[in-house]
C-alpha cells in the first residue's frame, strides 16, 4: 500500500504560501486568496460529485456565507475573521440541513435543477431587499484577527495567511472524512444506490450528510470571499456563479482534495490573463480551455499528477 | 423463521407476485426454481424491501419486515446477493467485502470479514485485486462473501451459479452447501435444478408469480 502523501503535501503547500506571500505582488495575494475561497466551495462540490450528484446551485451557500459574514459586520460591527467565517459556515450548514430533507430525495437533473432554483430564489430575494443594498449589495467591514488589524500593506498577506490555514484544515478534514466508512461509500452511492441500501446504509441519509458538509464549505468560502473582496452583492447567488464552481470542479477533477484549490487557481489565472488580453471576449478563452480539458483530460487537471504517478 | 403471508407485488401496475405465502424455519435451505420472469428476483427484492409490497405481510424472526426500510433489514441479519453481482470495479476484493461494514457502521466488521474468509478461503487469495480484475465466477464469490457480511441469519442468493464456468460453479455449490452447516437460512434461486437439487431442504417452484412448494 502506498503511503498517503496528501496531508504532508497540503501542509507543504500551506507553508510555501506563507513563506512566499510576503515577497509576492499584492495582486497575486488577492488572486490566491479568492482561489482558496472558491476552492473551498469546489471541495464540497467534489464530495457531491463523487456520489454522482451535481449541484447547479452551490452559489446559494456561497452567497449565504458571504451575507452572514457581511451582515454580522453591518448589524453588530463584528469584524473578527474567524467569527465571520464560523457564522458563514454555520448559516449555510443550517439552511442545507433543512433543505437537505427535500433535496436528498432527488437525483441527477432533478437534484441539480432544484438546487439551482433555490439559489435563484435567494438571488431574487436579495435583489428586492433594499435594506441589503438590492442589486448593488454592500461593503463588508474590514476584518480583524483577534481584534488586531494589520497595517495596510500587510492586510492582503494576513487574509491570505488565514485563508491558507483554513483551506489546509478544511482539505485535511475532508481528506480524513473521505477515508471514513461514510466517505468511502461515495463510489457505491454513485454506482448504485439500491446496493448501498441492501448493504445496510441509507443512501438518502448519506447524501444529506454530504450535502450539509458541502454547504458548510461553500459558506466558509463565501465568508472568506466577502472578507477578501470587501464587498458582497446578489450576483454571488446567481446561476453564473454556480456555473463557475461547476466549471472549476470539471477543470480540477475529483481525484484529490488538493485538486479543487489547484483548479480554482488555474481558473483565476486563465480568467485574469484572458481578461487582460481580450476584455470583450475573455469568456471565449475560458470556454475554449474548458473544452480542451474535457477533450484531453476528461478526469480533470489532477489526472496529470495521477498519470505521472502511474508512469 | 421467514414468513410471507399473501404477498402481492406489482411493478408499474403489472402484477408480478400473486398471494405468495411461505414459511421457512431457521436453518432451512430452500431452492427457488422458476423460468425467467417467473418472479424469483421480485420475491427476493420484496423480502429485502427493494420492491414495495402492495398487500400481505413479511416477517422475519417475528419482526415485521415491511415496517423497516431496506438498510435496516440488513441489521436484522439478512444478506442479499443480486444476480448481477454489482461489485465496485475500482475497489479491491477486500474493500468490496468491507462495504457492508462501512455502510452499516458494523463495529465487528473485522470479525465478520474473518468469518467470510473462513467460509470462502479463496477470497483471501485475491483480497487485494480490484473488482474489475476478477473473473465472473470470482466476482460471484466476492458477492456471496459481501452478502455474508450482513447476512448471518438469512441469505438471499439470486442465481449464484448462473454464467459461471462449471469448475467454479462446483466450488460455489460447495460454498453454499457449507452455509447450511452454519445453521443459516438460505434461499437460492435458479432457473432449473442443475446445481441446487441435492443440497436444498425445500424446493419452491414459482410460476407467473405464484408459489408452489414441492
Amino acid at each position: 500500500m502506498r503511503p498517503d502523501r496528501t496531508p504532508l503535501t497540503l501542509l507543504l503547500i500551506g507553508a510555501a504560501i506563507l513563506a512566499v506571500g510576503p515577497f509576492a505582488p499584492q495582486w497575486t495575494l488577492f488572486l490566491l486568496t479568492v482561489a482558496l475561497a472558491k476552492g473551498l466551495v469546489v471541495l464540497g462540490l467534489m464530495m457531491l460529485l463523487r456520489c454522482g450528484l451535481v449541484s447547479f446551485g452551490q452559489a446559494l451557500y456561497y452567497c449565504l456565507g458571504a451575507y452572514a459574514a457581511g451582515m454580522l459586520g453591518r448589524l453588530y460591527e463584528v469584524s473578527g475573521v474567524f467569527t465571520l467565517m464560523l457564522a458563514g459556515m454555520a448559516t449555510s450548514a443550517f439552511v442545507a440541513f433543512v433543505l437537505g430533507f427535500l433535496l436528498a430525495r432527488y437525483r441527477s437533473i432533478f437534484f441539480g435543477l432544484l438546487s439551482l432554483a433555490i439559489s435563484m430564489i435567494l438571488y431574487g430575494l436579495l435583489v428586492k431587499t433594499e435594506a441589503l443594498g438590492s442589486s448593488d449589495g454592500f461593503n463588508v467591514l474590514p476584518s480583524t484577527l483577534f481584534g488586531w488589524r494589520p497595517a495596510d500593506e500587510w492586510v492582503r498577506y494576513s487574509v491570505l495567511a488565514v485563508a491558507a490555514g483554513v483551506a489546509v484544515i478544511a482539505a485535511l478534514a475532508v481528506h480524513r472524512y473521505l477515508g471514513t466508512p461514510l466517505g468511502r461509500l461515495a463510489p457505491a452511492i454513485k454506482d448504485n444506490e439500491i446496493r448501498v441500501e441492501y448493504m445496510g446504509a441509507s443512501a438518502r441519509q448519506a447524501v444529506h450528510v454530504k450535502y450539509v458538509i458541502a454547504a458548510a464549505l461553500a459558506g466558509l468560502g463565501g465568508a472568506l470571499a466577502a472578507t477578501t473582496v470587501g464587498h458582497i452583492d446578489p450576483e454571488m447567488a446567481y446561476w453564473t456563479t454556480s456555473g463557475e464552481f461547476i466549471f472549476i470542479t470539471i477543470l480540477a477533477g475529483t481525484g484529490s482534495v488538493i485538486a479543487p484549490f489547484l483548479g480554482a487557481l488555474i481558473f483565476g489565472i486563465i480568467q485574469t490573463v484572458a481578461f487582460d488580453i481580450s476584455p470583450n471576449t475573455w469568456q471565449m478563452v475560458l470556454g475554449a480551455s474548458l473544452l480542451a480539458v474535457i477533450v484531453f483530460l476528461p478526469r480533470g487537471l489532477w489526472s496529470l499528477f495521477r498519470r505521472r504517478k502511474a508512469a | 423463521m421467514l414468513k410471507l403471508d399473501n404477498v402481492d407485488v406489482a411493478i408499474q401496475s403489472v402484477q408480478i407476485l400473486r398471494r405468495v405465502s411461505l414459511e421457512l424455519p431457521t436453518g432451512t435451505m430452500a431452492g427457488l426454481i422458476g423460468r425467467n420472469g417467473a418472479g424469483k428476483t421480485t420475491l427476493m427484492k420484496s423480502v429485502m424491501g427493494i420492491l414495495k409490497v402492495s398487500s400481505g405481510t413479511i416477517s422475519f424472526d417475528g419482526a415485521d419486515l415491511l415496517a423497516s426500510p431496506t438498510f435496516k433489514r440488513t441489521s436484522m441479519g439478512i444478506g442479499y446477493m443480486p444476480e448481477d453481482r454489482r461489485l465496485i470495479p475500482d475497489l479491491t476484493c477486500e474493500e468490496n467485502l468491507l462495504l457492508p461494514a462501512w455502510a452499516a457502521k458494523q463495529a465487528d466488521g473485522a470479525a465478520r470479514l474473518e468469518r467470510v474468509y473462513r467460509l470462502i478461503p479463496e477470497l483471501r487469495g485475491f483480497a487485494s485485486r480490484k473488482g474489475s480484475q476478477l473473473s465472473g465466477g470470482q466476482q460471484k464469490m466476492v458477492a456471496i462473501g459481501r452478502a455474508l457480511m450482513c447476512g448471518d441469519k438469512l441469505l438471499l442468493l439470486d442465481e449464484p451459479f448462473e454464467g459461471v464456468a462449471p469448475a467454479l460453479a462446483h466450488r460455489l455449490v460447495e460454498v453454499v452447501a457449507n452455509l447450511k452447516r452454519e445453521g443459516m437460512t438460505v434461499i437460492l434461486s435458479e432457473s432449473d435444478l442443475q446445481h441446487s437439487e441435492r443440497m436444498v431442504d425445500r424446493l419452491l417452484v414459482i410460476d407467473r408469480g405464484t408459489l408452489t412448494a414441492r
